[in-house]
């Protein structure tokens, strides 16, 4: 069995050959062959959760985030929120999948499109556009808990 | 949120839910009822379950009445201004005409809260409007949407007091305002009544809190408005939140359920019908019978958690057809003692599901409350 004080000492050498070996083919200065500091894991959490918030907001028809965006979710006063409570019902987690209403398989962002157009009578986004990233961002983050299901009805 | 639901559901069980305690005896279970035996007794798979399901989208409730009637129920509108959706105001306008005409005539419509979407005058106006070409008498609850925008002055100079009883053919009707009492969330962050509105008409906003109650003095007035009612003689509450707690995030409860079960306690036949839901629900709460009621507007989806295992879901909707989901109801009190409701969804035969897939909860979903109303500005200290 190995004790304590060897693994450690095991590991502390092939950490310095990794160095080395990192240092020599790809240089200094990559943040993804840099060992994750807590200060980015705060930075790239809080640009995760900016968007999260984003969403939520022209999830729950804010005025002045769909301004900002550039986008007309709804002609009619329309929220997705008004169907889609704490983004229930949303299903992140099903897709893609057949899609029954739109008879296509669809992902995610093309139900955020339908339902755009149809129920909330608004117009289609861009679907690499930071309103649909947000939108996306909200929705899957509200759904973290789910467990996925791709493809169910 | 999930350890807090939890705990106040096992409290309200071990309160409400005494051995041996249901709803009156007289009451049978029938093929038209949506509670199932097999669901009673833990048994049968769903699929078993709903298989002999009939197609008249009834239940039965109570009691004695003197004499057979039927009445109506519309609510949850939420009317915008004509210019801006002209969607709602085709549904209320279709409600209206199918309450009108039926045949024999309801013998009043009850309309259950949230006629307005923003609580605007031109909103609750249009609603008037489009409410007056139904000639029975009408009797009107508030909703959270009518209420919030100037704290229920124009609902008030439309419709009068917001509680109200009245007996007919041997029950006793009560109104109760479910909205009006919520805690003052706008005065400290000094919000416009627009804001303080748009948080209210939230429905998983996080700022306006528990609004849902009775509040003492209503309890009081019931209390004192039910002591000379023949404890044995059938009592329909009206109210907009259910009597009971379903999902308080979404205040499908009112918050003093402990203090309305004291007052309802001693009465043996009480059926609560409520609105805001937007959707087919059905429970049983001590000696109590709580039916949620369709909207007009929209529908919305079941909680995450906490439906009523009495509940018999309906059915999952198209949202692409504005006339799925929804719809209104009739009320039929009989001679033999039952209640019975009708669900009147339009655009659908089956109210109910048929399958487990037909069920919106047939996906499992865990999930969280937003989180960009607690922020600044609204986040609470
Ligand atoms: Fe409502
Ligand atoms: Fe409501």
């Amino acid at each position: 069995m190995i004790n304590t004080s060897t693994f450690l000492c095991i590991l502390r050498r092939s950490i310095v050959a990794g160095a080395v070996v990192a240092a020599a083919v790809v240089g200094p200065a990559s943040a993804n062959k840099d060992p994750v500091t807590p200060k980015q894991l705060k930075l790239y959490q809080e640009a995760f959760m900016e968007e999260v918030r984003k969403g939520d907001l022209l999830f729950h028809g804010d005025a002045a985030m769909k301004e900002q965006l550039g986008v007309k979710l709804s002609t009619t006063g329309w929220a997705c929120a008004m169907c889609h409570p704490m983004a229930s019902d949303t299903h992140p987690q099903a897709f893609p999948k057949f899609q029954a209403s739109m008879a296509k398989f669809a992902t995610l962002r093309d139900m955020i499109n339908w339902c755009i157009e149809k129920p909330s009578q608004g117009e289609k986004i861009d679907p690499e556009s930071e309103a649909m990233k947000a939108l996306e961002a909200y929705i899957t983050w509200s759904n973290s808990g789910s467990v996925l299901v791709p493809g169910k009805y | 949120m999930s350890d807090e639901l939890d705990r106040i559901r096992r409290e309200m069980h071990a309160v409400l839910q005494q051995p041996g305690v249901r709803p009156d005896d007289s009451l049978q279970i029938t093929r038209r009822t949506f509670i199932h035996r097999s669901l009673l007794f833990g048994a049968a798979s769903v699929g078993q379950t709903f298989a002999w399901w009939p197609l008249l989208n009834t239940i039965d409730v109570a009691h004695a009445a003197e004499a057979p009637f039927k009445f109506a129920w519309i609510s949850d509108t939420h009317l915008y201004e004509r210019s801006l959706n002209t969607r709602f105001v085709d549904k209320v306008v279709r409600a209206v005409q199918e309450v009108q005409a039926m045949d024999p005539p309801a013998d009043f419509l009850i309309f259950g809260g949230d006629l307005a979407q923003l609580g605007k005058i031109e909103e609750l106006e249009l609603g008037v409007e489009l409410l007056k070409d139904l000639t029975i008498k009408k009797y009107y609850i508030p909703g959270e949407h009518d209420w919030y925008l100037d704290m229920g002055q124009k609902w008030g100079e439309l419709f009068g007091q917001p509680n109200w009883t009245f007996d007919h053919k041997g029950v006793r009707f009560i109104g109760l305002d479910t909205v009006s009492r919520g805690p003052d969330y706008w005065t400290a962050k000094k919000m416009t009544p627009e804001e303080r509105m748009g948080h209210m008409a939230t429905l998983d906003g996080t700022v306006a809190g528990a609004w849902a109650g009775v509040g003492r003095d209503q309890l009081d007035w019931m209390q004192k408005t039910l002591a000379d009612w023949d404890k044995s003689k059938p009592i329909v509450i009206f109210s907009h939140n259910p009597l009971y707690e379903y999902y308080p995030p979404w205040n499908f409860w009112v918050r003093d359920w402990r203090e309305v079960n004291d007052v309802l306690k001693p009465y043996t036949k009480v059926t609560n019908i409520h609105g805001h839901v937007h959707q087919v629900l059905y429970n049983e709460i001590g000696s109590m019978r709580s039916i949620g009621m369709l909207a007009t507007s929209w529908p919305w989806p079941y909680a995450p958690e906490g439906l009523p295992k009495l509940t018999k879901p309906m059915i999952r909707v198209d949202p692409g057809d504005p006339f799925d989901g929804v719809g209104w109801e009739t009320v039929n009190v009989n001679a033999d003692d039952k209640v019975d409701v009708e669900y009147i969804m339009w655009g659908r035969k089956e109210v109910f599901v048929q399958s487990p897939e037909d069920h919106d909860k047939s996906i499992a979903e865990v999930i969280r409350s937003r989180i960009a109303d607690k922020q600044y500005p609204w986040a609470n200290p």
